[in-house]
């Protein structure tokens, strides 16, 4: 597997500037891994500029808002910024914590995955995850067209875990790969592929050079409730207010 | 031992008709919860109402609230070999039999709901010891083996009496530490999550410890008086003093510790706290849960314990033990409900079709949860297994003491 040739440490920088809420990453998603009918692994929040961090985390509304696409605030005191929530490849991920037979394990790439062949469907991680991004498998996946899109094929790691496959067993739970069958390939995520105005950064947080290092070290980078101490590999960009703006 | 034989001395079957129609009934419900499983097994989890923000529902409720009735029959047991309760003596057996049963339904309860319940053994070949999930698997698995060799130990034929006693009291000094961590544990797999304010709280494993005695000694004392009104069980009144008094005092700590935690969220009014206590607390939409753990499951049955004219009353105690089952059976939902209703990231599009209702903005979310009548005909079914499980136990044991004593 090339992604273990090399110690990576795979990350991905949002920059809230750049984010139009066009949802074109969560739609790519739902294409290139076939999600059935009323899943999501990937969706994007309104929020006001700034939301990400512990502080206002701590408020009902906020990270999200109560409304998509409805600023906050009093006019003409308002404003928006878009925050695009899949999941946050924690480092200390409270989904491997309590998953009890180890289906949910993290790579050593910082990729956590799930290993469809040995989820129990005990909803213990969809309990224990923060930001709500893990979905379940109730009964028989529904999907619009009687085809196979996106990937289309199984995919297992190097240690022959089944951790993506376009028919998704019943009862076991599902989210977002960080698109573990493209990444092994020297790809990128398909989300940061399809994103139009370029507010996805993917890349090694081992290497000093690259963008997403860069980002997180100077570009004032934050963490999706960043209280819990669950140390995301998602990290974002909040919103630069210029002065006189409202 | 001397009370003990007493209690459950052998006495001529008035058990007729009437018991056999009880095992029947039982049994019937016992297969129609069977065949509501059989079919959630061809449909998937789609046939019960969890869905993806409330992911846990009534099997959930019904496990932790079976684990907290195994609680008290051992407590019980083991307290008065521990303590030298004298007047709880003769409860011993009776009450590790069903602490024995209800850790066993308890058990069986994780079962329905499991999205792939042909892979549990894998608990086993691949356990991951930091999940509390996998602990309390464990933990059960002991109380279980524990209560068995306790019982064992009870009814075993031509041993000394001042051997056996020696031999129960190093058990119950076993068996109450078990107790005490069964419960916490069980806490624990909700007590631990950073994820659910409403559950991370440390005050979690105290609030099972101490409903477990209650709802555990409701349970043992609901069995003594059926057994005494039903058959030739005596239950002495100081023994039903005592009962009441464990119990009154149980319902007293577990309200403290609820309302610590009411107080706590209220005063600190952190929103995120705020959103789960609203929802229970009167004005809330599950505001039942309120009134059910605090003034029907709590105050009412308080006052009959401690009143001594209304505790001089068998019926009006097993009415009380009713009551405080189903306060503390309100404080299980309030608590996984409660911590799922609301979760931390609100607007939630990334759950399956028909898991959500429109709430009070637009594009906002709130978890729905209404159980289907397969988690009904299921928990139904667990519940008159467990019955069919005690009331067996209960004649088996009676024609052992008739052997042994």
């Amino acid at each position: 597997m090339a992604a273990t040739e090399t110690p990576k440490k795979w990350g991905m920088v949002v920059d809230q500037n750049r984010c139009i809420g066009c949802w074109t990453c969560a739609l790519g998603c739902k294409e290139v891994n076939n999600e059935p009918l009323g899943f999501f692994w990937n969706r994007i929040l309104t929020t006001a500029p700034g939301d990400t961090t512990g502080e206002t985390s701590n408020t009902l509304s906020a990270p999200a808002s109560d409304n998509i696409d409805v600023p906050s605030g009093t006019f003409p005191d308002v404003s928006m910024a878009y925050l695009p929530v899949a999941c946050q490849h924690c480092e200390d991920a409270p989904c491997v914590k309590v998953c009890p037979v180890g289906a949910t394990f993290r790579r050593d790439d910082g990729v956590v995955l799930v290993d469809y062949e040995r989820c129990i469907g005990c909803r213990y991680c969809i309990a224990a995850c923060p930001y709500g991004i893990r979905v379940f498998n109730w009964g028989d996946a529904q999907q619009p067209v009687d085809f196979t899109i996106g990937y289309g094929k199984d995919y297992r790691t190097s240690d022959d875990r089944l951790v993506f496959t376009p028919d998704r067993p019943r009862g076991v739970v599902e989210k977002c790969t960080l698109c573990v069958e493209l990444i092994d390939t020297g790809e990128e995520p398909f989300c940061v592929q399809v994103c139009p105005v370029g507010a996805r950064i993917f890349g090694d947080l081992n290497d000093p050079e690259s963008e997403v290092s860069r980002l997180v070290e100077q570009g004032g980078a934050t963490e999706l409730l960043p209280d819990l101490g669950t140390d995301p590999r998602v990290a974002y960009v909040p919103v630069e207010r210029k002065e006189g703006s409202v | 031992m001397a009370t003990r034989v007493e209690s459950i001395a052998p006495r001529p079957h008035r058990l007729g008709g009437a018991s056999t129609a009880w095992i029947a009934l039982l049994g019937i419900l016992v297969f129609w919860g069977l065949a509501a499983w059989i079919y959630q097994l061809t449909q998937g989890l789609i046939a019960t109402g969890m869905r993806d923000v409330v992911s846990w529902g009534l099997y959930i409720f019904t496990f932790a609230f079976f684990v907290g009735l195994s609680a008290g029959g051992l407590i019980v047991a083991s307290g008065a070999e521990v303590f030298g309760v004298r007047s709880l003596m003769p409860l011993s057996r009776l009450g590790v039999m069903t602490a024995a049963a209800c850790v066993l339904v308890a058990a069986m309860t994780i079962i329905p709901d499991l999205g792939n319940p042909q892979r549990v053994w894998e608990l086993f070949r691949y356990p991951n010891w930091s999940s509390p999930l996998v602990w309390d698997v464990l933990i059960i698995i002991v109380y279980f083996l524990f209560a068995v060799t306790d019982l064992a130990v009870m009814t075993r034929r031509g041993t000394e009496p001042s051997l056996r006693a020696r031999r129960l009291r190093t058990l119950a000094y076993i068996g109450l530490p078990a107790a005490v961590l069964l419960h916490s544990i069980t806490a624990w797999i909700f007590g631990l999550q950073i994820s659910r304010p409403w559950w991370n709280t440390a005050l979690m494993a105290p609030l099972f410890v101490t409903s477990a005695i209650l709802s555990g000694t409701a349970l043992v004392t609901l069995v003594a008086l059926a057994a005494q009104r039903f058959d030739r069980f005596e239950l002495q009144p100081e023994t039903r003093n005592a009962l009441c008094g464990l119990m009154a005092a149980a319902v007293a700590v577990d309200l403290f510790l609820v309302g610590s935690d009411y107080i706590t969220i209220l005063w600190g009014n952190v929103p995120r706290d705020r959103a789960a206590l609203d929802i229970v607390l009167p004005g809330g939409s599950w505001q039942w849960l309120f009134w059910l753990e605090w003034v029907i499951g709590g105050i009412v049955p308080f006052v009959l314990f401690v009143v001594p004219r209304f505790r001089a009353r068998p019926l009006l105690v097993a009415v009380a033990s009713l009551l405080v089952m189903v306060g503390v059976y309100a404080f299980r939902i309030e608590l996984v409900v409660g911590g799922m209703l609301r979760p931390l990231l609100h607007f939630a599009p990334g759950n399956a079709i028909g898991s959500y209702r429109l709430g009070a903005a637009s594009f906002q979310f709130d978890g729905i949860y209404h159980p289907t009548w397969v988690e009904y005909a299921i928990v139904t079914g667990l519940v008159a297994f467990l019955a069919l499980l005690i009331t067996v136990g209960y004649r088996r044991l009676r024609m052992l003491a008739a052997e042994v004593l």
